[in-house]
């Protein structure tokens, strides 16, 4: 009996030796959403493991819509996962505030290839984190619509009042075809004002914003793109709607094209599309638009951090950016070199126009880094449905906002 | 029996006494620490924290500010300045009271109404195993399908639109995304899923109504609806009694419906009590407030319930 107690102990001890013995090999765990469903997640761990041998990228994900409330109630009960990608830019300050981001030692780090965009991530001149991603809003639309309708396709360089005149002439009501498409999100249909880079969605005045919802409500009533009350009810998500092949324009982020390109490898939808400039305000230079940060921040908590360090330096650095961009995602790294990457994913649009729509002349951040953010979003937010489902009228709207706000800070 | 024996006899019964109490505790030891730990210390810790300024991180970073929370919440300096009128029409929290009031006091009688006449129905007809399955069937089915399934018939051109405007009523709205109508449809919802529930409770208490009643109010010539209004009603009593505590309590609670079909909109006209505190707790990250509100509810619950136990005895059969 002592013997075969003797023999499975020892059995233990050598089971529970192996990892220990297959030491070299690091796991780094990294947080973040819908890490089976994005391509460039799963490029960069490949370039990642592949240049660092010996080290496993391990991700925890996290459901997109739930991700700021779930991590930060992971951190708060003291989660040890090495890395966290951030995917607002006030989430990173909430946390910096409450202590979970290492602040980061970028001595000798090159960040000139951000263009400024990483001061979004610092707090009192040290960097809390870096950032990989930048998105900016483009026009897509769906070449194949254009072409049988015979219309000319929008181009880098188009206003406001053009492209409504474009929408409603793509319209068409038997054939069951939207002129454009507007998600429920305040972002997709009024973010534009933003985009003259002086007037942000924290200034505490909203009075520009009703030229964008009169664009909104006139294109509504024209029937040339279906109704915010349906989509809410409905929860149609952008993505599908547009994948349907009835929509000939869509104002939406970057990232969609990846997720276009993955669609049309595996059949989900097989038209041709293009990517444009979002239209500008008359007298505004073409090309500028807003968009938003994703970047790392390593966990305080980390006990890996120079590893961690390691792999939040490589994804924000050439490597990484490299990696990111050959699904077709946009790195926040600008370099040639990178928007040569990008434009050379299998799937990419091949004309003129959707390349140069790659350089815009001027990104605008969503959300601004300022006071009372969140408590400022969510009253746009309220008020912006009301609007948007015409329960008040977009002056009642937005007077509602500048006095809400105003109070905030009174 | 000398006095040494009565003192002998004392000491046992002391013994036993105390042996009895100990056996009582070790039964309820295990519901009660799971009381305490997951639920007393969180409720004793909200109340601390309702004083204090904390977003969450580093402990050493709570700031006590006395009663500045509840301040902010019942926006005094704006109510002084204004009158109550704002309170109620422009602060958050005079807003999802408004809501929550208007929520629960619509449900509660509806519910009950529902409910007791489906029990009535079904206490005698043919066929009732089959028919009180199928009403208490949403009560356990998932709550998001449930949700899911109803924003979809409740869309602009939705089945329940197009039976309305079938009967000639020009009705074409969505229900969730209209201001006065997305309240409707969180009531619509929780009826139907809750009145299942409340049906077999109803139907338990049916059972136990004497005959003899009934038959003395036939042989007196009562007709059914004098039996149900003269012996039925008032036999329920402990009942509805009963419902009406746990349904009012649980309106107050209202979450998952909301979360799932309008989100608190459109605008703030289905924010409610704990979507409010699930705001400030979860998404803006100010612990101190958002406990500051459960507080507020915690005393309105517990008013609520205060009074309708005192007001028990009418409701007792005796």
């Amino acid at each position: 009996m002592k013997k075969l107690l003797a023999v499975l102990l020892a059995a233990m001890m050598l089971v529970l030796a192996i990892p220990a013995l297959a030491e070299g090999n690091q796991v780094l765990t990294v947080v973040t959403w819908d890490a089976t469903t994005t391509p460039y997640l799963i490029a960069q761990k490949e370039a990642f493991e592949a240049s660092h041998p010996g080290v496993t990228i391990e991700y925890v994900d996290v459901a997109s819509q739930d991700y700021a409330v779930k991590t930060t109630t992971m951190l708060e009960g003291g989660d040890t996962s090495d890395v966290y990608m951030i995917k607002e830019i006030d989430n990173l300050i909430n946390w910096q505030a409450q202590g979970f981001a290492a602040p980061l030692d970028t001595t000798g780090y090159d960040m000139s290839g951000f263009v400024g965009t990483e001061k979004n991530y610092a707090v009192d001149g040290v960097q809390y984190a870096i950032p990989f991603r930048s998105d900016f809003w483009v026009l897509f639309y769906n070449k194949d619509l254009f072409e049988a309708a015979g219309v000319e396709l929008p181009n880098n360089d188009m206003t406001w009042d053009q492209y409504v005149e474009l929408a409603k002439k793509m319209t068409d009501k038997e054939k069951g075809i939207y002129g454009t498409h507007y998600h429920t999100w305040l972002s997709a249909v009024v973010n534009w004002e933003v985009c003259d880079g002086e007037t942000t969605l924290a200034d505490g005045n909203y009075d520009g914003l009703s030229y964008f919802y009169g664009i909104y409500q006139d294109l509504e009533d024209y029937g040339a793109c279906m109704s915010y009350a349906d989509l809410k009810a409905s929860g149609l998500h952008y993505s599908a709607a547009f994948a349907n092949g009835n929509i000939a324009m869509l104002p939406m982020g970057y990232w969609y094209v990846s997720t276009l390109i993955g669609y049309n490898k595996d059949g989900t939808c097989n038209f041709n599309w293009g990517i444009t400039a979002v239209p500008h305000m008359y007298g505004m230079d073409a090309g500028s638009s807003f968009g938003n940060l994703t970047g790392a921040m390593i966990n305080a908590k980390s006990e890996k951090k120079d590893l961690a360090w390691e792999y939040v330096s490589w994804l924000g650095g050439v490597e990484g950016a490299k990696a990111t961009a050959s699904v077709g995602a946009r790195p926040a790294w600008v370099s040639e070199e990178v928007a040569a990457a990008m434009s050379s994913v299998e799937g990419f649009p091949a004309d003129e126009n959707s390349k140069a729509a790659l350089l815009p002349s001027h990104v605008s951040m969503e959300w601004p880094v300022a006071e009372k953010v969140s408590d400022i979003k969510t009253i746009v937010n309220e008020e912006h449905s009301l609007i948007m489902a015409r329960e008040v009228t977009i002056e009642e709207g937005i007077e509602e906002m500048n006095e809400r706000v105003a109070e905030l800070f009174q | 029996m000398s006095q040494a024996e009565v003192r002998k006899v004392r000491y046992k019964m002391g013994k036993l006494g105390r042996k009895n109490t100990l056996i009582a505790y070790s039964f309820l030891a295990p519901n009660f620490i799971g009381f305490a730990v997951f639920t007393l210390v969180p409720v004793l810790c909200a109340i601390a924290l309702s004083l204090f300024e904390w977003n969450g991180g580093d402990i050493s970073k709570l700031k006590f500010v006395g009663l500045d929370n509840y301040a902010t919440i019942f926006a005094t300096k704006k109510v002084a300045e204004k009158g109550i009128g704002y309170f109620f029409n422009r602060a958050d929290l005079g807003i999802a009271l408004k809501n929550t009031v208007y929520y629960t006091v619509v449900t509660v009688p509806l519910t009950i109404v529902c409910a007791l006449a489906l029990a009535m129905v079904l206490n005698k007809i043919k066929g009732a195993v089959f028919f009180r399955t199928v009403f208490f069937f949403p009560y356990v089915s998932s709550m998001v399908a449930i949700c899911v399934c109803w924003s979809f018939m409740l869309m602009k051109d939705g089945p329940i639109n197009q039976m309305i405007m079938a009967l000639g009523i020009n009705f074409n709205k969505s229900w969730t995304a209209d201001g006065s109508m997305a309240i409707w449809s969180i009531i619509l919802v929780s009826v139907w899923r809750n009145m299942g529930y409340y049906m077999v409770l109803y139907l338990a208490a049916l059972q136990g109504i004497p005959r003899e009643l009934m038959e003395a109010a036939t042989v007196d010539g009562a007709n059914k609806w004098k039996q149900f209004l003269h012996v039925t009603l008032p036999q329920l009593k402990p009942t509805t009694f009963f419902v009406s505590v746990m349904m009012v309590i649980s309106c107050f609670k209202i979450y998952d419906v909301v979360a799932i079909m309008t989100d608190g909109g459109p605008g703030r006209s289905t924010k409610m009590l704990v979507t409010y505190i699930y705001d400030e707790a979860f998404v803006k990250v100010r612990y101190g407030q958002a406990s500051a509100i459960s507080m507020v509810l915690l005393v309105i619950v517990l008013l609520v319930t205060i009074i309708q136990f005192s007001s028990e005895k009418k409701f007792s059969n005796d």
